[in-house]
């Protein structure tokens, strides 16, 4: 079995380690530090002119056997400028490396190594822990957006605890589009866990050259993150950074008052031929604001200390951390506390082993279920409470609750998690350029959830006659096994590193639950099933596994410096996939040319980079459920029989699986360039993509007379993106002020290649009323919005009789286009109507350092995207509150051209049409932040390195027209995306914070 | 050694750790946890009794027995409106004025959860004969049940649709986008084949063992198999079918009409089929068939739809106390003596189907404990009344037909109450038994087909009111447009729904 195969790979490496003899001639030995004196461990160290070479070991020592003791030794490091160092009879020798050129030598981490940044030939965008630390949140991919040209963040939920949607480079498939995390080497599916300030970098890697090692998993691109390791140093670093702040909802949703409600109310009644429900709106005035009823200005707070260092031995990297945010919706909380070590043993010159663990525990408390809709549905006319305390009937006239009802008696609703996440591993450094990994990866988690709800009766329509307790407990079980062996080597002009490997990974879920009514009492000492009757309980366990096996190859060469050269391949099986489709082929190739260290560019002094890329690779993904492949049989399909009404056991095949499931597979090509001028004052990456995917798994939509319970999946469709991105920074000094400016751009276009064998469109975003708001189709971006387009609206009989029409349209209502030219307006006459895809994605950021004072400003936005305002169609339960557009409603000829008269759902008004588009574009002020380092002449006196205060603000302000609480509506399936169904709003934050070091 | 040495080591030691293909493909196989699954289904006699019962628990669904069954019969019928508040579920008030599309929720919704329903027919049929050992008695039974649900299942399709997909096994992958509308003659061929081998196999009701009770017999069978003919205008074949179902001697008019829809009334000597349902405190054993219909507001906390009209109350004869027992109006005090109906502002012209109605019980109302009366004897004897006076047999029509009305009477010495009909013309008779269908079976879903089934409806429609109804056109609902758009144009649409 597999821990056979890794045994054997250990046991036959040890074998060639006690072969290993040394040939001696004369050894040299000596020690490599940098400048700060601390060791530098694997510099590559070569005897001009020949093959022979060796490696710094963790200490920084190193003995190498040459011919004899004149030669010139050349010392080699990622990151260092290269130096060469005459022996001249010396047998002993300790060599200084200097970092070289900051930005050419900077390293990025790509996945199982590192490598130059003027060595990357995929393209590969780094993210530095100060970025990510300037948004107040708890979410880390949230603090990503408008960072990484190319990459879309959405946050469409400020609920605390929540991140946001992460797409690299548009849309590759159509359900699970999000990329994989590689947090320190765990492949994870969200890194939200993360303490902003624990991490060091972050790389997205973009292309298929750079994700290939990531095989299966890769597709939608790799967000990889580093966490802060410890560095050797003569003292221990602590450092305290904390910040608190205010959160207040960013934008309300416009709605009308209790006068206009009750004046458009009288309107859709004299519409519908019904009696006017208020006699006199205009007494009515103001009403209930049921926003300001739900929503509150909201804390927040973090604290996080650590200790950084080390010594020959040891090296780690402490951390604690407490983040407490409250929710801008009243009752939802989400408290954190977390804990990180990441500490390096070097237990031999050969041998060192270490971990990268993190423990947290969290709880938090989710706003009653369906308030944001009931406070944005709910009647203005009626109080929250009357002044005997009693709470207002909203449901006289729909079935909305109300709110501050729902705040009392359905606010409990509790989660609480720990998690342990990280990894173990060790590092034998073998025969000089072998260098044998063996990293156990892990992330196990349990949650419980807890939700209680008294007895209680508001009205007919909001009440529960029996308290009911439910509680859930979900156990999950990550871990990964890597065994690499890499193979470092330089000699002449030549560098080249090869890495194999073997993996294995096995994932595990489980759930329990159950609920009892009937409590014994309400407080929350009872909130434990036992104090339920035992008579009304219910309860659940279910589980699902998957497992994956890998082999992955990459060979990094480089010749001269300038020709460098990238090909992997990663051979991926996963248990989700029938026997004989179970393993992929994963493969890329990337070359780049740094025109740079040409000799016809040495004399010049414009260019300071300039780097040429191109890559090609396929990647695969998987995402669909683990018995997608399996025709399952439902149980507890149940049916009642006998005199006594027994409920009898049914079961049967109720879901359609297709075993031919195999992978999806994308394949893109990227060409790159990458100039700095003006000694690299002004840099400048640019990318041009294609991706294309092909045989995505989706649910293809079948005919409801199949007679199955859901979609089989499929390999159906094939996709296509296509873009630009553009990445550019100033940064230079002016006098003493030393400033930035930057920006992002990226520029996608999806289209659908293909769907399935024959194309049928597939249909989705299903909205109010039953209708369905996208459409896929050849040759379009996929999921856009189609409907009807408006053209007007029908101001009298005449236009009624002149238009087409359908036929049972009134005076008022919208009038759509004749699309087809038949004449009359039938669902034939539906057309692409708008896309949630933007454009553009990008953003710009400023920055200013003077004399201890720092100033930085980020904004971010996205161009050409649309957006479906699906909650104001969404009129189903009853005459609910009105959004202010709906004043603009034709009340008599030719009084509105574009909003209908007040009906309350059904055709034409309330079919999917241009009515509901709105433009998604938007453009936000992401952070400002204003900041205050102490001079150290001042912090020296008080044994502190270093003291900043900062002021900051995130989300300030946004440009957007879009009617939501925010622009940013997504969904991680590509098919219903960009539709506003109501969402928890995101927050403004202003908080003070503090950063020390000591 | 040298470095090539070294390379080849480690190159042999990757293709070791490479080579072994057997670890893997057994580390990767991976078994659905908690679930069967079709490879290892079907093996036992227990397998077919699941499956058979997963075909029965379909009858409770919302999307077969609820909302749009409702909406889809009483509501576009004359006998009841949308009910409830004004704009709750106005979509509802599209099929009581029809002004419905193609893309309506209702068609689809009711489509989707006859179809699933058929599809665990289908499965059960196919596989139960090649179950291994079971009891063959108990094989054919269960096969027999399963036919019988299935064409119950097609017979409310085709009556709704008109010519639909016939489809009477799992289809493969290939088949999902092929299939085509079945005539609706083809269709009523399958539908009587299935009732006639169902009707062969099953026990009658009084042969099945007390824990079996609500499981299809051969009366049952038989009853809709009347009720197919009658449709479809084979009188000969609906007597024939109907007297065998009466003379079986398995079912009585229970006495009461009235305490038929209380809990007593549940299978009682009139049941010919019902769908049993039972409030557990566990829930899972309810429908929302009651629920919709309740009360609304306090306090019987229903939602209020499917509320009579002025037609239905005047439909009785004067004094007829099927009336109070059909129609709870405001100010009556509840069948279980409860409370009194309450005024509900909000409400325009409330009253309520009492037939639907269940006192307070456990869990919350989704968990509606009221059985489903699809098939009461009372409809078998005017179904023999009805075929026999269309086969010229008046006298023993009337026999039938006042065996429902004498009942009704109840203990009433009052002539003018309810008299015997005595009217032997043809269609004067047919059209007392008509009436009499409507006073007898008012808000059990019967009203829409009946009308229908007669050549009526757009008459009666428009008479009531109904003046957007299109003969022609609104006596079939639309193919749902989405079923429509799937087939790529191989579903064609009911007439002038396009």
């Amino acid at each position: 079995m597999i821990k056979g195969i890794t045994l054997r790979t250990v046991a036959a490496l040890w074998l060639i380690l006690a072969a290993w003899t040394l040939q001696a001639q004369v050894t040299i030995k000596g020690k490599v530090t940098d400048d700060a004196h601390e060791p530098l461990i694997g510099v590559n160290i070569l005897v001009k002119n020949s093959t022979a070479g060796s490696v710094s070991e963790l200490d920084g020592t190193f003995e190498l056997t040459v011919p004899n003791p004149y030669v010139t030794l050349v010392f080699s490091y990622i990151g260092y400028s290269t130096q060469e160092v005459a022996l001249k009879g010396q047998t002993t020798i300790d060599v200084t490396l200097s970092e070289g050129s900051q930005l050419l030598n900077e390293v990025v981490v790509v996945g199982y190594g590192t490598q130059r940044k003027s060595d990357v030939t995929g393209s590969v965008a780094s993210v530095k822990s100060e970025d990510i630390q300037k948004i107040a949140t708890s979410s880390v991919t949230q603090a990503l957006q408008g960072k990484v040209a190319g990459v879309q963040v959405t946050a469409s939920s400020g609920r605390p605890g929540d991140g946001a949607v992460v797409r690299v480079r548009g849309v590759g498939t159509f359900n699970g589009t999000a990329p994989i995390y590689v947090v320190d080497g765990v492949i994870l599916d969200n890194m939200d866990f993360l303490n902003p300030s624990d991490i060091e970098s972050i790389e997205v890697l973009k292309d298929a050259s750079a994700a290939a090692i990531y095989g299966t998993r890769g597709a939608n691109g790799v967000i990889m993150v580093t966490t802060k390791k410890g560095r050797q140093s003569d003292k221990t670093h602590f450092s305290f950074n904390s910040y608190v702040g205010q959160q207040r909802v960013a934008q309300k949703i416009d709605l009308v008052n209790a006068r206009d409600y009750a004046q458009l109310s009288n309107e859709a009644a004299m519409n519908t031929g019904t009696p006017k429900p208020f006699a006199d709106p205009d007494a009515l005035g103001e009403g209930t604001d049921w926003q300001d009823v739900i929503f509150r200005d909201a804390m927040i707070q973090n604290y996080n200390l650590s200790a950084n260092g080390g010594n020959d031995k040891i090296l780690f990297n402490l951390s604690a951390d407490v983040f407490r945010q409250e929710g801008i919706v009243r009752s939802s909380y989400f408290n954190r506390y977390s804990f990180r070590a990441n500490n390096e043993y070097r237990l031999t010159k050969d041998v060192k082993v270490g971990h990268n663990l993190m423990y947290q525990f969290t709880d938090n408390n989710n706003e009653p279920g369906g308030i944001l809709f009931t406070a944005y549905t709910a009647d203005p006319t009626v109080v929250a409470r009357d002044s005997a305390g009693n709470f207002g009937n909203t449901s006289n006239r729909s079935n909305v609750s109300n709110p501050a009802a729902q705040l009392e008696y359905n606010e409990y609703n509790r989660g609480y998690a720990q998690q342990l996440i990280g990894n173990v591993f060790g590092e034998v450094y073998i025969l000089r350029n072998f260098t044998f990994r063996s990293t156990f990866n892990f992330s196990m988690g349990n949650s419980r959830g807890k939700s209680f709800t008294p007895e209680f009766f508001v009205n007919d329509k909001q009440f529960n006659p029996e308290s009911i307790l439910s509680v859930s407990l979900n156990r999950s079980r990550d871990w990964q096994w890597e065994n690499t062996l890499t193979y470092t080597k330089a000699w002449d002009l030549h560098r080249v590193t090869v890495l194999g490997g073997v993996t294995s990974q096995a994932r595990d879920f489980e759930n329990w639950g159950g609920s009892r009514r009937r409590l014994v009492g309400d407080a929350e000492e009872f909130y434990y099933l036992n104090a339920g009757d035992i008579e009304t309980q219910t309860n659940f366990n279910g589980a699902s596994q998957e497992k994956y096996y890998s082999y992955l190859f990459r060979l990094n060469y480089a010749f001269k410096d300038r020709y460098l050269l990238t090909a992997s391949f990663r051979r991926d099986g996963s248990s989700k996939f029938g026997s004989e489709r179970r393993f992929g082929n994963f493969m890329s190739v990337a070359a780049a040319w740094r025109v740079i260290e040409e000799s016809f560019m040495r004399n010049q002094d414009f260019f300071s980079n300039l780097k040429l890329r191109l890559s090609w690779g396929v990647l695969g993904n998987d995402k669909i459920p683990y018995t997608a492949a399996i025709p399952t049989v439902t149980s507890n399909l149940n049916a009642v029989f006998g005199t006594t009404e027994d409920l009898l056991f049914g079961a049967t095949p109720t879901r359609l699986a297709n075993s031919f499931l195999q992978w999806e597979e994308s394949k893109t090509t990227d060409i790159g360039i990458d100039i700095g001028v003006l000694n690299n004052r002004l840099t400048l990456e640019v990318d041009r993509y294609i991706r294309k995917t092909f045989e995505i798994l989706l649910p293809v939509p079948i005919p409801d007379y199949v007679g199955s319970e859901g979609d089989p999946y499929v390999n159906a469709a094939n996709l296509e993106n296509r873009g630009w991105e553009l990445t550019i920074n100033w940064r230079d000094r002016l006098g003493k002020v030393a400033y930035h400016i930057g920006g992002i751009g990226s520029y996608n276009k999806n289209e659908v290649l293909s769907l399935g064998t024959g194309n049928e469109a597939i249909i989705a975003g299903g909205v109010s009323g039953g209708g369905f708001s996208t459409r896929s189709e050849v040759g379009i971006p996929i999921g856009s919005f189609y409907g009807y387009e408006v053209e007007g609206i029908y101001q009298n009989q005449a236009d009624l009789d002149n238009f087409p029409k359908r036929g049972d349209e009134k005076p008022g209502d919208l009038r759509f286009a004749d699309t087809n030219g038949d004449g009359v307006i039938s669902t034939d006459d539906r057309v692409f109507i708008g896309n949630a895809l933007p454009d553009y994605i990008y953003g710009f950021n400023a920055g200013l350092e003077f004399a201890g004072l720092d100033l930085s400003v980020d904004f971010n936005g996205v161009y050409g995207n649309e957006l479906y305002n699906a909650k104001k169609m969404d009129r189903f339960f009853g005459v609910t509150n009105f959004e202010t557009s709906f004043l603009d409603r034709w009340n008599g000829e030719n009084t509105s051209n574009t909003e209908p008269r007040v009906t309350n759902g059904g055709y034409p008004n309330y079919a999917v049409s241009e009515r509901f588009i709105e433009d998604g574009s938007f453009l936000r002020l992401r952070s400002v932040m204003l900041g205050y380092t102490l001079p150290e002449s001042l912090t020296g006196k008080i044994k502190m390195e270093r003291l900043r205060i900062y002021f900051s603000a995130t989300n300030p302000l946004t440009w957007s027209t879009y009617s939501g609480y925010s622009p940013e509506v997504t969904s991680e399936s590509a098919i219903d995306n960009g539709i506003d169904r109501g969402i928890y709003p995101v927050a403004k934050v202003f908080t003070f914070g503090i950063q020390a070091g000591f | 050694m040298t470095y090539k040495s070294i390379t080849r080591y480690a190159i042999l030691t990757l293709v070791l750790a490479v080579s072994s293909t057997a670890c893997k493909q057994e580390w990767l196989e991976v078994k659905p946890q908690g679930e069967l699954t079709t490879g290892n289904f079907f093996q036992e006699e227990d397998h077919a009794v699941w499956a058979t019962n997963a075909v029965y628990s379909m009858l409770r669904d919302w999307n077969v027995h609820a909302f749009n069954y409702v909406g889809m019969t009483d509501i576009a019928s004359d006998d009841a409106d949308k009910g409830s508040l004004i704009n709750d579920a106005i979509f509802l008030a599209d099929l009581d004025n029809f002004t419905l599309d193609a893309g309506h929720q209702s068609p689809a919704s009711i489509w989707n959860g006859y179809y699933q329903s058929i599809y665990r027919a289908n499965v059960a049929i196919e596989n139960i004969p090649n179950i291994p050992e079971m009891n063959e008695t108990l094989r054919q039974r269960l096969i027999g049940e399963c036919k019988f649900l299935r064409a119950y299942y097609y017979f409310n399709l085709v009556r709704w649709f008109g010519d639909i997909p016939l489809i009477t096994r799992a289809l493969q992958p290939d088949e999902y986008y092929t299939q085509t509308r079945t005539p609706a003659a083809q269709v009523y061929q399958q539908i009587i084949l299935d009732l006639t081998e169902a009707a062969a196999v099953l026990p009658l009701k009084s042969q099945y063992a007390p824990g079996d009770l609500g499981r299809a017999s051969q009366g049952a069978a038989k009853g809709i198999l009347a009720k197919v003919y009658l449709t479809l205008g084979d009188f000969a074949n609906a007597e024939t079918a109907a007297l065998e179902v009466i003379n079986s001697g398995q079912y009585a008019l229970y006495p009461n009409f009235a305490k038929i829809f209380q809990r007593e009334g549940e299978h009682s000597s009139e049941s010919v089929f019902e769908v049993s349902c039972v409030a557990l405190e566990t829930g899972g054993g309810g429908s929302q068939y009651n629920q919709i219909q309740g009360v609304r507001g306090t306090p019987n906390l229903g939602w209020g739809f499917n509320q009579p009209t002025t037609s239905l109350r005047s439909a009785f004869e004067t004094g007829d106390p099927r009336r109070n027992a059909t129609i709870l109006e405001v100010g009556e005090t509840l069948p279980d003596g409860s409370a009194i109906v309450l005024d509900n502002p909000d409400m325009l012209n409330e009253s309520y189907n009492q037939k639907a109605w269940v006192p307070e019980h456990v869990g919350f109302q989704e968990n509606s404990p009221g059985n489903i009366r699809l098939l009461r004897y009372a409809d078998v004897l005017l179904i023999a009344a009805e075929a026999l006076n269309e086969n010229g047999k008046s006298q023993d029509a009337l026999v039938y037909l006042n065996m429902v009305r004498a009942r009704a009477k109840g203990n009433s010495t009052n002539p003018n109450l309810l008299p015997p009909v005595t009217v032997t013309d043809k269609d004067q008779l047919r059209q007392r038994i008509w009436n009499e269908r409507r006073a007898e079976l008012a808000l059990e879903q019967h009203r829409w087909f009946d009308l229908v089934r007669q050549g009526r409806a757009a008459a009666v429609m428009q008479a009531h009111g109904k003046t957007n109804f299109m003969a022609g056109k609104h006596e079939l609902f639309p193919i749902p447009q989405s079923e429509v758009d799937l087939s790529g144009g191989l579903l064609t649409q009911n007439p002038f729904y396009e």
